[in-house]
This record gives structure tokens, sequence and C-alpha cells, in this order.
């Protein structure tokens, strides 16, 4: 089946640990390359303030995923979003019906040698989130 | 003697059209994350502005509203001012 591109944005428990962050992050990208995916860029966000409460939390670690997948792939993502506790929100965005590696990954090359500009949006607004505490 | 000022006056009513920030400069990219760019297309409760306030064209407008519409599910932005955690 046919690769396309794919991007889900999740939103983790405040109280986990880095480690435990890593480890959600590591299960779900698992689940896309064991099914013949590819994750070009994982994003960590640090914690930031949430806009409304969710399951009664304020703060929470956005992190966003940039893949290649089958759509049956996505299902078996949502299932896993839905069941794990660690995961209060998530999103998935179709990018595109084709999947290009190469391409994909020039974006964040190039954001890179720009000082990060791709990281932007994200990272103001985090330190934003902080600033209130 | 009355024609000209007519003339005048039809003028002076001539609206200026506001131009679309996303057609003007091509170099944003209308994403969901980035909610400090959505702020600006919403109220302080959280509406959506229409475009005849922001100038926004029809095919900016569609996207803008998924975008808003997705970052309000995500909590980046709140669906309404009753529930937002104060700033
Ligand atoms: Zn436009």
């Amino acid at each position: 089946m046919k690769l396309r591109h794919y991007e889900t944005m999740f939103l983790l428990h405040p109280e986990l640990s880095s480690d435990d962050r890593d480890d959600a992050i590591e299960k779900f990208s698992s689940i896309i390359t064991h099914d013949g995916g590819q994750v070009v860029h994982t994003d960590k966000w640090p914690l930031k303030k949430l806009a409304y409460k969710v399951q009664k939390q304020t703060h929470g670690y956005y992190v966003v995923m940039d893949f290649g997948a089958k759509s049956s792939t996505i299902q078996e993502l949502t299932r896993n979003f839905r069941l794990d506790e660690r995961v209060m929100k998530f999103i998935t965005t179709k990018l595109d019906d084709e999947f290009n590696p190469e391409e994909a990954a020039k974006k964040y090359a190039e954001a890179e040698k720009e000082g990060e500009s791709e990281a932007e949006p994200s990272s103001e607004s985090s330190t934003e989130g902080k600033e209130e505490e | 003697m009355q024609r000209p000022q007519q003339r005048y006056r039809r003028r002076r009513i001539y609206v200026r059209r506001k131009i679309c920030r996303f057609c003007a400069d091509k170099s944003i990219t209308l994403d969901f994350k980035d909610a400090d760019l959505l702020k600006h297309f919403i109220t302080e409760r959280g509406k959506i502005l229409p475009r005849r306030v922001t100038g926004t064209c029809a095919k900016h407008q569609r996207r803008l509203t998924n975008a808003v519409k997705k970052a309000r599910i995500m909590a980046l932005i709140p669906f309404t001012s009753g529930h937002a955690l104060k700033d």
C-alpha cells in the first residue's frame, strides 16, 4: 500500500518525566516504522500553558511528528492514542497523498541552516507559557 | 454646478479594500500550530473574525477557519473566553 504524508500532534500529561515522554514518543514512532512507515521529524515542545483545562491540567507537553505511513497505520495509531493515558489530546492531519521522504526532510534541513526558523512558532509560544509561571 | 459635487461625494464613499495577509506575504504558512498567528484573526471571546473585518480572501479564510478549529481542539487557542485560562 502507498505511503501518504501525515503530521500528528499529541499532548502529553504534564506530570510525565522526560524519560516517560521519550518512551511514549518511541512507542508511537515504532508503531509507524513497524508498519512500513517512516518518521521524518519529531519536534518536542517544552512545557506549555494550555488555552483551557484538559483533564484538570493547565499545562502539557506537545509533540509534533512528521511522517509517511499507510492509511491503515493511522487507524492503529489513533487506537493507541485513545488507549494511552499519557496522551491527553491528539490530532492527525494528512499533508499530502504522496510521501517523498527527501522532500519532507528538506524543510527541516533548511530550517536548521537558517537558525531553526521552522521551530520558531513553537519555541516562541512556549517561552510565553514559561514566563507566566 | 451640482454634478461635480455629486461625483466628489461618490468618490468619498469609496472604501479602501484591505489586502489578504496571506496573499500579500507568501512566506506565511497557515499552520494550526502557530497560535500566535491565529490570535490575530479571533476576537477576545475566541470567535473567528469575519473576512470583512480582516480583509482575508475567500481561499485563505477557508484555510484559516480550519486552522482555528484544529488549534481549538488541541487547546492551543480557546473555544470561548468562558473556559479559557487567563494569561
Ligand atoms: Zn489570500
